[in-house]
């Protein structure tokens, strides 16, 4: 085609509304990037480097683990009368005295401060229908008594609210324990500061006072001094933080004095939670803690295990390497250079 | 069938049987004024109707066009009578509205139509349950966010584009036009046109309708227009006013008349009517018409008569979208989706049964457990609280797993592919290596569904004409007379800038130039006198005469000096005529009454008596002038095939076979060929003519059939003048693009319509066909034949080559011809052909029709799941565009009718190896990996809330917040993989282009397969083990909270999916960095702002958390121990079997290291 000046004029003003894409990195997709690839002395390194860091915290877990003194006492069992499932549910539902007296040993040496919990199994208090009858708000503050919509069927008694409402409320556990030395001197248990600082402060109001409470039918589990302000009833907001599992513990108090090894203590307890209507089972636990925690060894073993593993890894890794190495990149390693001919 | 789809396809089919010998075609649409090539136009929609492909049309008798247009088919147009024209029938006004919504309608409509998207019901149906007291899992806030802040954007954006859309309606609606009112012309908003208005309009003017034109500034009745909006052609076009009117506008007179014309339909290439006016009958055709959108060129002014109006006209009845084709990866990932909906029903029973065994067992014990509490002593009777019997219950806990478990099924996977789809079509389309400079057009994306199957492509179909080549024709040899003219060609710099001729004082140029033969020239200035000049003076005569090509003077800078352009709908026309112009036949111009040709400075006036224009059966086309030696001539021409049969052998056989064996040389080195005859008329065939000639054209209907009679009765006894060689030029880079796209393993198949000769031929220009591959042809004419041949083929491909290795000697090209093809499609030799077809490296079909082109797609659609591309530019390739699951349009010379059926558009063919090669392949590893890592993503998280389940007495609590689980995928987890998959690159561009072979990472499915799903799978479950039992044993009997752990599970979680698509990324740039790690820290901050609403349960346990070793600890021992597994079979995968995209991979980084090592070695070699 020729180039007559109006042609070029033409295809001037075409390059200057040109809809070629304006060049850049970005649009192109030629970023500058890294493209880590695998070579085998990366790999080892990355698997001996989890060995590395695994195996001391492993190590270490367990003997934290193994440091933890522990002492469990079931004593639901126990501190009813023999019998049927029935027969225990009678008796705890009755109004007799239900003190119960429990000898425990201590094993080994413990250094306060010694955590006291109940734990309780096979409670669910994950349970759908549980979690949820509950009044965050009405805990919070005295404006919101009357929000209990979400506490059925534990939300009204006599046609008042019930403060606080729900079944987590409801079922506060109830039972109690006292400490005494050999010779009858009693352990203090410091009950505050069992609950979380947050809870307390903005959680649980200062001016909510319980209202109305365990004033039905069926009484779930504890009763609530009237004159303390929910902020400080901290058995309450320790059972309100609803457990995870259906196997839990939860603070009672802190024994802040050292146990001897041998040390016997008896435990004067009022045996009053039902969990006799479901077979649950009601312990008593005595236990000092560690960096990590309570006493569980699996932590530990987890982490020795996956180290081990990876120690293997990079060994296997090595001999593979060693006995059949592959040259990174080499192009006859494609597949159509491998078996020529055939596409 | 209705109406319109019969119309169009009856349009053609009033053929006379018998009078083509080659293949027939059943086309679609009306056929273009082509010359050599045969094209058919196929706008009509394909889509409906059962097409047998390759089967003959003539058995398709039955005529809609010979019968009359019947009452109710039809509307009756009283001319300058709107009030009349409009009182009976309510045909709708003129202004168009491609809105959708108005302000009233918006809301309920769009949601309406979002909610045809399967996702959204789902979304829709799961937060309905939620809603349901019994099964109030989520807060009923929560559970409606996600679905509302997805219609919400999808509506806002819908919003958008239809206020943009309302504005362009209204600037269209407003537009001022002149309207006839009252014997004078008035400005009227373009919105209140009627039917049977009369709208004049000038030059450059834009038509608001359809209107039939009544008369032009031209005397003759001629208007040019461009129909560049309607389907992108910018060649000028002529529409034709009919005397009796064109008259009476000129001497303003009034017109009343009835126009009877068809309803309105979406063909906008046909138009039925006839114009009843002063008691005679006018018959209209779709020269007739001039349509909405069309723009008014070269005409000071033309009036016409409005027909159709508004939404009524052909282009808004055309404007509905290009119809959806399915991703096959899409589909192939419904299966699996199919699969995890099982598995989510699995889920979901254990549950729910689970929960029925425990209430069974705890029946007695349900009504005081603490955490039960199933009976209500609150009030006066004791009733059960929300306690509906144990089958109720089950079915609850059923229906509340569902619910919770909902992201199993990853819906939003959907809305991500789709984002990623868009992502991937920016960077389609800003690829500087797909922009063509000249054209200056970017690559298109017109189907947003469907890029990663470009990476999975195994048969390429293409086009020849403007597909392979640049369908720019350039005149290159002559025979005339058995005399072979273009040996040697002087370059056309010499000639003083070629031919010109002075006119008024001006100077005419033709604006192309052509190479010209100097011993050609010389003997055409020789002048009429000798025998041979007569011939060569009849010939070039032919060559400026027979055509439908309007010269166009274009003004220079030099105001003496003028350009010549000559517009036209064929290339090959047009290089005739710029051939004869530069030997000194110039067209000057073109009425439709005459035409004048200066002759070597010589002005010379020819009178057009009568034209037959080109059809795809006669495959030939015919002009009939009146000679200013008052002789009747006929001038013919036309493809090969056709005209020999209407020569008269007997004058001249020397000549006729000196010019056919010239026609074989030319079409042997890939010309294109045609062949000029021409005979003159004696007064008594002339009247004989005539009669018939204008008995046909006033023809209510069957007209087109009766012209062709009339053609065929004229064309006969010719005496040849001589033949064309026009050379079609191979795009740039087309045969290193086929080398590459063969390399890749894809098969590569060109249909043309062009002779064997010409097809072969391109095939070796083109790398197709090399001289070492065994060919073999099928060229029969009865299906006996054909079965014969195939037979013989197929033992012929199974025979044992003799072959080394890595030659082409091994493979086989198969040439086919379209009317083997009439005899093999749809019969039971198609199984032959495809079990032959696949043993073949390359096929070649030539002389195909179009819907043959669809045919030899769906041959192998329907046999294989590979997949399909078609590749064309023309409106002949329409069909195969459309069936092929890829379809391709070059936006070239031929208008935009494929780009518009099209899914993807690009200038040049090389463009499909980037297109393929590059973004093909990656994005099809992009989805596939996307998907597979959604599946794996939402399992995980899952199936930790199912491994809850257990421990909570089935009762589908969630220790996870619920404001965590529906951020989790919106949030947590959503951006990283959209990103990565736009982004990431497997390999980069260079190593892709370099080896070709790692195309087939996608064609044999490496990125997305059932053993991957699997995998992906079980590692899920293995992950969802560890994220889940790791903290519940490590925090087994201690006083741990439910948020506490859930806090720690979503962060684990979280943690987990991110570091997983990290340890897959391939490429890491700043935008990937910045999405996982901000991924991961949006997370933790979300984690943090929901522990600091006081009203939860969960407040502050992340902050009591984080002071716990425990915590620190859990999480890496997580992350460390989940990965492992993974982290280990794609060790031993990359070293035992290592991919060639790894491999390609490694040597991108090392890659320099190892050439440069392996070059010294061969040096060494080379030494020693």
């Amino acid at each position: 085609m020729s180039s007559t000046p109006s042609a070029a004029a033409a295809a001037d003003s075409l390059r200057r509304n040109s809809k070629r894409p304006k060049y850049s990195r970005f649009t192109q997709q030629e970023l500058p990037a890294c493209k880590p690839i695998l070579t085998p002395r990366w790999v080892i390194s990355a698997f001996l480097l989890v060995t590395i860091v695994f195996v001391p915290i492993g190590l270490a877990s367990l003997f934290a683990s193994r440091d933890v003194v522990e002492i469990v006492d079931r004593y639901d069992a126990d501190c009813a009368p023999s019998g049927s499932t029935r027969d225990k549910v009678r008796y705890i539902q009755s109004i007799a005295d239900k003190t119960c007296n429990r000898t425990l040993t201590v094993p080994k040496h413990m250094k306060q401060p010694i955590y006291v919990y109940y734990q309780l199994d096979n409670f669910y208090q994950n349970h759908r229908r549980y979690v949820k009858s509950r009044s965050d708000q009405q805990l919070r503050s005295q404006s919101h008594e009357n929000d209990t919509g979400s506490c059925k069927p534990e939300d009204n008694a006599n046609e008042m609210s019930i403060v606080p409402c729900g079944l987590v409320a409801w079922s506060m556990f109830n039972d109690t324990y006292s400490f005494f030395t050999n010779n009858s001197q009693q352990l203090p248990v410091n009950k505050s500061g069992i609950s979380w600082k947050s809870d307390r402060d903005h959680k649980f109001g200062k001016d909510v006072f319980p209202k109305n409470f365990q004033n039905g039918t069926l009484i779930g589990g504890a009763h609530l001094n009237k004159s303390i302000p929910l902020s400080l009833q901290e058995d309450l907001i320790v059972w309100m933080r609803t457990a995870a599992l259906p196997t839990f513990r939860k603070l009672y108090g802190r024994i802040e004095v050292d146990l001897q090894a041998g040390d016997v203590i008896n435990v004067i307890m009022q045996n009053n939670y039902n969990t006799y209507s479901f077979n649950g089972k009601k312990k008593l636990v005595l236990s000092t803690t560690s960096w990590l925690g309570g006493k569980n060894n699996f932590i530990g073993i987890a982490y020795l295990a996956v180290g081990g593993l990876c120690f293997l890894l990079a060994m296997t890794f090595t001999i593979i390497y060693m006995v059949k190495p592959r040259r990174l990149g080499d192009p006859s390693y494609l597949s159509w250079n491998r078996n020529p001919g055939g596409h | 069938m209705n109406l319109d789809e019969t119309k169009s396809v009856d349009l053609q089919e009033d053929e006379l049987p018998g009078l083509h010998n080659s293949s027939s075609h059943r086309s679609i649409s009306s056929n273009s004024l082509r010359a050599n090539s045969i094209k058919e136009v196929g706008f009509v929609d394909l889509r409906s109707k059962e097409v047998r492909y390759g089967s003959r049309g003539g058995s398709n008798s039955m005529s809609m066009s010979r019968r009359e247009i019947s009452d109710e088919d039809s509307r009756l147009v009283y001319i300058n009578d709107p009030l009349k024209t409009n009182e009976k029938f309510e045909f709708s006004g003129n202004s168009v509205r491609t809105s959708k919504y108005s302000v009233l309608t918006f809301l309920p409509r769009n949601l309406f139509e979002q909610f045809h998207r399967v996702a959204y019901v789902y979304f829709l149906v799961i937060a309905i349950l939620n809603q349901l007291p019994q099964l109030a899992v989520f807060g009923r806030f929560v559970s409606i966010l996600p679905l509302t802040m997805v219609l919400l954007v999808t509506a806002i954006k819908d919003a958008y584009e239809d206020w943009r859309r309302h504005r362009s309606d209204w600037i269209e609606n407003n537009r001022l036009s002149s309207v006839l009112v009252n014997d004078s012309y008035e400005q009227k908003k373009s919105k209140d046109i009627q039917v049977g208005e009369i709208i004049k309009f000038s030059a450059n003017e834009t038509i608001p309708c359809d209107i039939v034109l009544l008369s032009t500034s031209d005397p003759t009745g001629v208007a040019y227009i461009q129909t560049i909006n309607l389907d992108g052609e910018s060649n000028l076009k002529t529409r034709y006013a009919k005397q009796e009117t064109v008259s009476r506008i000129h001497n303003n007179e009034k017109i009343n008349g009835v126009i009877k014309c068809e309803k309105p339909n979406r063909n906008i290439y046909g138009f039925l009517a006839y114009m009843e006016i002063d008691q005679k009958r006018v018959s209209l055709g779709p020269s007739n018409i001039v349509l909405r959108g069309c723009v008014l060129k070269n005409t000071s002014w033309a009036v016409g008569v409005v027909v159709y109006t508004g939404m009524e006209t052909k282009v808004m009845l055309n404007n509905s979208g290009a119809q959806s084709k399915r991703s096959h990866l899409e589909a192939r990932m419904n299966r699996e989706i199919i699969f995890l909906s099982f598995f989510l029903v699995g889920l979901c029973t254990v549950v729910s049964i689970c929960a029925g065994v425990w209430l069974r067992r705890h029946r007695d014990e349900l009504d005081i457990m603490q955490f039960y509490r199933r009976k209500d002593y609150s009030g006066e009777d004791v009733d059960n609280f929300k306690y509906y019997g144990w089958g109720l219950e089950i079915f609850f806990t059923f229906l509340m797993s569902v619910i919770v478990f909902q992201i199993m099924i990853p819906i939003a996977l959907y809305i991500s592919m789709e984002l990623v789809r868009v992502g991937q079509a920016y960077f389609m389309i800003r690829d500087d290596n797909m922009y063509d400079e000249t054209t200056d057009s970017r690559f298109q994306c017109r189907a947003l569904n469907m890029n990663e199957d470009l990476g999975q492509i195994k048969y390429v179909f293409s086009d020849k004409t403007g597909t392979l080549t640049e369908n720019k024709m350039e005149f290159q040899y002559a025979s005339i007379s058995g005399v072979d003219y273009g040996g040697e060609k002087t370059d056309f710099y010499e000639e003083q800038g070629g031919y010109f001729a002075q006119v008024d004082g001006l100077v005419l140029r033709p604006m192309m130039k052509v190479r010209v033969d100097q011993e050609l020239v010389r003997l055409s200035r020789s002048g009429n006198d000798t025998k041979t000049g007569k011939q060569i003076y009849d010939f070039f005569l032919a060559l400026a005469a027979c055509n439908t090509i309007v010269p166009i003077v274009v003004d220079t800078s030099d105001p003496v000096e003028k350009l010549i352009d000559y517009q036209g709908e064929s290339p090959d026309e047009q290089a005739l005529v710029y051939a004869a112009a530069a030997y000194g036949f110039m067209l000057i111009e073109r009425t439709s009454g005459h035409i004048i040709i200066d002759i070597h400075g010589d002005r010379q006036r020819f009178n057009v008596l009568g034209m037959h224009e080109f059809d795809s059966e006669r495959k030939r086309m015919s002009v009939i002038l009146g000679c200013p030696d008052n002789t009747v001539k006929v001038f013919v021409k036309g493809a090969d095939t056709t005209m020999f049969n209407v020569i008269d052998k007997s004058l001249n056989l020397d000549v006729v076979r000196a010019t056919e064996s010239h026609l074989h040389s030319y079409s042997s080195i890939g010309l294109r060929t045609l062949v000029m005859g021409m005979r003159e008329l004696s007064s008594h065939e002339f009247e004989q003519w005539r009669s018939s000639y204008e008995a046909a054209t006033s023809a209510l209907m069957g007209r087109a059939g009766l012209l062709r009679k009339v053609a065929i009765n004229l064309e006969k006894n010719l005496s040849v003048l001589g033949a064309s060689g026009i050379e079609d030029k191979l795009q740039q880079g087309v045969p290193e693009a086929i080398e590459s796209l063969r390399t890749a393993g894809i098969k590569v198949w060109v249909l043309t319509g062009d002779k064997q000769e010409t097809a072969i031929s391109i095939g070796y220009s083109s790398k197709l066909l090399t001289s070492k591959m065994t060919q073999i042809v099928i060229n029969n004419n009865s299906k006996e034949s054909c079965r014969k041949s195939l037979e013989d083929a197929l033992i012929t491909s199974n025979a044992p080559r003799t072959s080394t290795s890595g030659d082409d000697g091994s493979l086989i090209a198969l040439i086919i011809d379209g009317t083997s093809l009439v005899y093999i499609l749809d019969s039971e030799l198609e199984e032959q052909l495809f079990e032959l077809a696949s043993k073949c490296a390359v096929v070649l079909c030539c002389r195909v029709a179009p819907l043959q082109k669809a045919g030899i797609v769906m041959l192998i659609k329907k046999r294989t799941d590979d997949l399909t591309l078609a590749i064309g530019d023309g409106a002949n390739d329409v069909s195969m565009i459309q069936k092929a699951d890829v379809g391709i349009g070059i936006s070239g010379q031929e208008g935009r009718q494929a780009v518009m059926a099209s899914d993807f558009a690009m200038a040049q063919f090389r463009f499909l190896v980037p297109l393929l090669l590059v973004h093909g392949h990656w994005n099809y590893q992009r989805m596939g990996y996307m998907i597979l890592y959604n599946f794996y993503r939402n399992a995980v998280f899952v199936l930790v809330l199912f491994w809850y389940a257990l421990f909570t007495a089935f009762t589908l609590s969630t220790a996870i917040n619920e404001w965590s689980s529906v951020l989790y995928s919106v949030i947590y987890t959503s951006v990283p993989t959209i990103v990565v998959g736009i982004l990431d690159k497997d390999l980069g561009r260079t190593s892709l282009l370099q080896y070709p072979q790692l195309y087939g990472a996608g064609q044999r499915q490496e990125s997305y397969n059932s053993k991957l799903f699997w995998l992906t799978i079980a590692d899920t479950l293995w992950q969802s083990i560890v994220a889940f039992f790791v903290p519940l044993l490590a925090y087994w009997k201690s006083d741990i909270d439910g948020p506490s752990i859930g806090d720690l599970w979503t962060l684990a979680v979280v943690f987990l999916v991110n570091l997983h698509l990290a340890m897959d990324v391939t490429t890491w740039n700043w935008i990937i960095h910045a999405s996982i790690w901000g991924s991961i820290v949006a997370t933790i901050i979300c984690v943090i702002i929901i522990d600091c609403i006081v009203i939860l349960p969960g407040y502050w346990a992340i902050f009591h958390l984080a002071g716990d070793g425990m915590f620190w600890i859990c999480l890496i021992g997580i992350v460390v121990a989940s990965l492992i597994p993974r982290f280990v079979v794609k060790l031993l995968v990359q070293h035992y079997r290592p991919s060639d995209v790894q491999i390609a991979g490694e040597a991108e980084k090392f890659g320099a290291i190892i050439e440069s090592r392996s070059a010294e070695i061969e040096m060494n070699q080379h030494h020693t």
